[in-house]
C-alpha cells in the first residue's frame, strides 16, 4: 500500500504510535545522533543527510547484554530481558539491509539466537530512503541503494511537503491506517526522486572480481600497505552496521556472563590462551576485517558483507578509507577461477 | 602556514643521504579533511607530503610501534615535540636516533566543526592565518580560523616545536598558560555531585573502541590494563563502572605525560571529552612541581621520580 504523510502530521504520529510501541528514532546526542526512544514531548524529527554514529544493529544486539545469572550453589538462569513491541522510525536504509544480513548469522536454521529473534520478531521498521546522497556512503556500489528496500515493514520517500509511506508488511499498513492513498502521479514522482537519489551516488570501485582478488593474493605485500597507518582501534568495527562479532565474559562479581560487542581489529580478540595469536599485527586484523566483508560473506551467504553505509570511512581516526583499499586492491594479479 | 616545499627537501635530503629510514609526515586522504598519516622510506615518496591544519593526529603515537632502533624523522608540532621528548624521557627511543623537522603550529582545525558549519560533502578548504574558505555541496563559507580550533589547540600555549633538529617557518607568540587554567576552573567550580554527573555523562557514551588510547603517544603499554584478565581490573562490557574506570585510570596513567595535544579526543567517535581531566592533572603537575611535560628531553616527570630525601620516607 501506499500512503500519504503530511510532514506536519508525523510528531502526531509518532506520539499515537507510543501507545503501543517504544518507538526509536534518531535524535541529537551531543554533537550527533543517536537512536533513543521518543519521549512524551518535543520530538523534532532529524533529517540530517547522514546516518546515525551508532548503527541501529545496537537495537538488536546491545553493546552489553546478560545472557545468564548464577545463582548461588552452582545453579544459573537465563536472563530475561524485557522487550517491548517497538517501531524504529527513520532508520537508513542500508543500516535496514545489514540487519537482515546480520539475520543470516543470528538466525540459522540450526541455531537462533533468542534475544536477537525476539527483538526482531516485536520490531517493525520503517525506513526513510535518502534523498539526497550522503557524503562517505557507497551504497550502490555494493549493490544495494539510497531506496534499498530490502528487509522493511515501510519506507518513506521525502516529497517536500510530505512523504509517500510504501508498506511492505500488514503491521506497518495498520500502522499507517486511515492515512490517505497516493495518487499514481504521486507514487511516479516518488520514483523519479529515488532513481534520482540513486544516479546520484557514485561509484567508489568496482566489485568485479574483487573477492577472488583479495582471496587469491592472501600473502600480498598490499596489507602491509594499506594497514599502514592503522592505529588499530575498534572505531571501523564499532561503528560498522554488519560487524557483529562480540566476546562472552563471566563477570565474577555480578555474577553474570555478559556478551559484549568485540573488534577482530583488537590484539585480544584473537589472542589464544596459550599466548599466541594467530593475527599478531594490525596487517592480519586489516585483512581479516576487509575479507570478512568482501570475501567470507560472499562465500557464505552470497552477499557483501557491507552496505555502503559510510561511517568506517567518516570517523576513521586517521583517515583510512576502505574505499581506496578496495580500489587498489582491484589492480591484484588473480587468476579466473573455472567452478564447475 | 611554513614553507612545505621547505619541508619536503630537508624530508629528501633525510631520505636521499641515508640519515633515516623512515619519514613520518602525512599524505593527502581520500577526502579534503581527512589527510592520513604516512610512511615515506624514498626521496621519491615525499613528493606526497602535506602539511595543512587538517592533519588531525598526533604522528608520535607511531614512534613506539617502528623498531627502537630505526632512524626517524618527523614532522613535528609543538605538542608532537613535546611527545617525542616525553617517549624519549621513557626511554622508548633514543633522541639520537630522531630528526625532527619542527613547524610552528597554529593549531588542528577540527573536521567536525568544519562539518557543523559549511554542511556535508566537503570538497576543498583553505586556511590563511585568520581565516577558513571551505567549499561544500551547499556552497563556499568564509570562517575565522578560531571558530574552527579543536578545542584543545584553542587553550595550547606551546605551539612551537621545543627542540626540533631544524625549524621551517617563524615561530609563533607563546600564548599565556592560564588558557588551559579556563578549562579546567569551569569544572572545578562545580560542586562534587555535579562533577561527578558531569564526568558520568561524558564516559558513560564510551563504546569502549579505545580510539583515545591508540591515538595517544603515551598509551604505548604491551597490555592496557583493561585487556588483563587475571586478574581483571575492570568491568569488561560498555557498562557505567566499566567505562567509568577506563576514563578515570586512562586520565590518571597520564599525569605528569600528557602534553595537551587533544588526539584523544579527535579519535573519539562519540565525542567524549577527556581534556578537562588531563588539563587539571598538568594544571596539578604545574602548580605542585613546576613541571610540565615534554619541555626537555632530560627531565622526568615527578611520579617517575624517586629521591632519597623524599618527605614520604615509605617511598624509599
Amino acid at each position: 500500500m501506499n500512503f500519504i504523510l503530511e510532514k506536519q502530521a508525523l510528531p502526531d504520529l509518532l506520539q499515537t504510535w507510543r501507545a503501543n510501541f517504544d518507538v526509536y528514532l534518531p535524535q541529537n546526542l551531543e554533537r550527533f545522533t543517536h537512536f533513543m526512544p521518543l519521549a512524551a514531548e518535543g520530538v523534532t524529527v532529524i533529517n540530517e543527510p547522514h546516518n546515525t554514529r551508532i548503527p541501529p544493529k545496537a537495537l538488536f544486539l546491545p553493546m552489553t547484554e546478560t545472557l545468564v545469572k548464577f545463582t548461588r550453589f552452582g545453579g544459573y538462569e537465563n536472563a530475561k530481558h524485557e522487550i517491548e513491541p517497538r517501531i524504529v522510525f527513520a532508520l537508513r536504509p542500508c543500516d535496514a539491509q545489514a540487519v537482515q544480513l546480520l539475520d543470516t548469522s543470528f538466525l540459522q536454521v540450526k541455531y537462533s539466537d533468542p534475544f536477537w529473534l525476539e527483538r526482531r520478531e516485536k520490531t517493525i521498521t520503517v525506513a526513510l530512503g535518502c534523498h539526497e546522497p550522503c557524503d562517505n556512503g557507497f551504497c550502490t556500489t555494493v549493490g544495494y541503494g539510497p531506496f534499498n528496500k530490502a528487509d522493511l515493514d515501510a519506507m518513506l520517500t521525502d516529497l517536500g511537503d510530505f512523504y509517500l509511506v510504501e508498506t511492505f508488511s500488514e503491521a506497518a499498513e495498520t500502522c499507517f491506517n486511515g492515512f490517505a492513498n497516493a495518487s499514481e502521479t504521486i507514487c511516479v514522482q516518488a520514483l523519479e526522486v529515488q532513481q534520482r537519489a540513486h544516479d546520484q551516488m557514485p561509484v567508489a570501485f568496482e566489485t568485479e572480481n574483487l573477492k577472488e582478488k583479495l582471496e587469491q593474493n592472501f600473502s600480498s605485500n598490499y596489507w602491509d600497505k594499506v594497514s599502514l597507518s592503522c592505529l588499530g582501534c575498534g572505531v571501523c568495527t564499532f561503528l560498522c552496521p554488519t560487524c557483529f562479532c562480540f566476546d562472552i565474559v563471566d563477570e565474577t562479581q555480578r555474577r553474570e556472563r555478559v556478551r559484549n560487542w568485540d573488534s577482530c581489529m583488537f590484539r585480544t580478540y584473537s589472542l589464544e590462551a596459550s599466548g599466541h595469536n594467530p593475527r599478531p599485527s594490525r596487517v592480519e586484523r586489516t585483512r581479516q576485517r576487509l575479507s570478512h566483508k568482501y570475501v567470507y560473506w560472499l562465500d557464505q551467504v552470497n552477499q557483501i558483507g557491507c552496505t555502503g553505509c559510510g561511517r568506517c570511512v567518516r570517523y576513521c581516526p586517521v583517515g583510512l578509507d576502505i574505499r581506496s583499499m578496495l580500489r587498489q586492491a582491484q589492480s591484484l594479479p588473480f587468476e579466473v577461477s573455472h567452478a564447475s | 602556514m611554513p614553507d612545505i616545499e621547505a619541508i619536503k627537501s630537508e624530508a629528501k635530503r633525510l631520505l636521499s643521504e641515508g640519515m633515516v629510514e623512515v619519514m613520518l609526515a602525512f599524505k593527502a586522504g581520500e577526502t579534503p579533511l581527512h589527510p592520513q598519516p604516512a610512511f615515506f622510506r624514498t626521496p621519491d615518496d615525499v613528493d606526497e607530503l602535506v602539511y595543512s591544519s587538517l592533519n588531525q593526529n598526533n604522528l608520535a603515537t607511531y614512534l613506539t610501534r617502528l623498531p627502537k632502533e630505526s632512524k626517524v624523522s618527523m614532522v613535528v608540532r609543538g605538542c608532537e615535540n613535546r611527545s617525542v621528548n616525553a617517549l624519549v624521557v621513557e626511554k622508548q627511543k633514543s633522541r639520537d636516533n630522531l630528526y625532527l623537522i619542527g613547524v610552528p603550529c597554529e593549531g588542528i582545525l577540527d573536521w567536525r566543526k568544519i562539518v557543523a558549519k559549511a554542511g556535508e560533502a566537503v570538497k576543498s578548504v583553505n586556511e590563511s592565518e585568520q581565516e577558513v574558505m571551505v567549499e561544500s555541496r551547499s556552497g563556499y563559507y568564509l570562517v575565522e580560523r578560531k571558530e574552527l580550533l579543536h578545542d584543545s589547540c584553542m587553550r595550547c600555549s606551546h605551539p612551537n616545536p621545543v627542540s626540533a633538529d631544524i625549524l621551517i617557518g617563524e615561530p609563533l607568540a607563546e600564548s599565556d598558560s592560564n588558557l588551559a587554567r579556563e578549562a579546567v576552573e569551569e569544572f572545578e567550580a562545580l560542586s562534587v555531585k555535579e562533577r561527578y554527573a558531569w564526568f558520568r555523562k561524558e564516559a558513560e557514551r564510551c563504546i569502549r573502541c579505545y580510539a583515545c588510547r591508540e591515538a595517544c603517544p603515551m598509551c604505548y603499554c604491551t597490555e592496557c590494563f583493561v585487556d588483563h584478565i587475571e586478574p581483571r581490573w575492570t568491568e569488561s562490557g560498555a557498562t557505567p563502572a566499566g567505562m567509568q574506570a577506563w576514563h578515570i585510570v586512562r586520565a590518571f596513567h597520564q599525569t605528569g605525560r600528557c602534553t595537551s595535544c587533544g588526539a584523544c579526543e579527535r579519535a573519539c567517535p562519540m565525542d567524549i571529552k577527556m581534556t578537562y581531566l588531563t588539563e587539571k592533572l598538568n594544571h596539578d603537575m604545574k602548580e605542585k612541581y613546576n613541571f610540565e611535560t615534554g619541555l626537555d628531553a632530560q627531565t622526568k616527570p615527578p611520579f617517575a621520580t624517586v629521591t632519597l630525601d623524599d618527605k614520604n620516607r615509605f617511598m624509599v
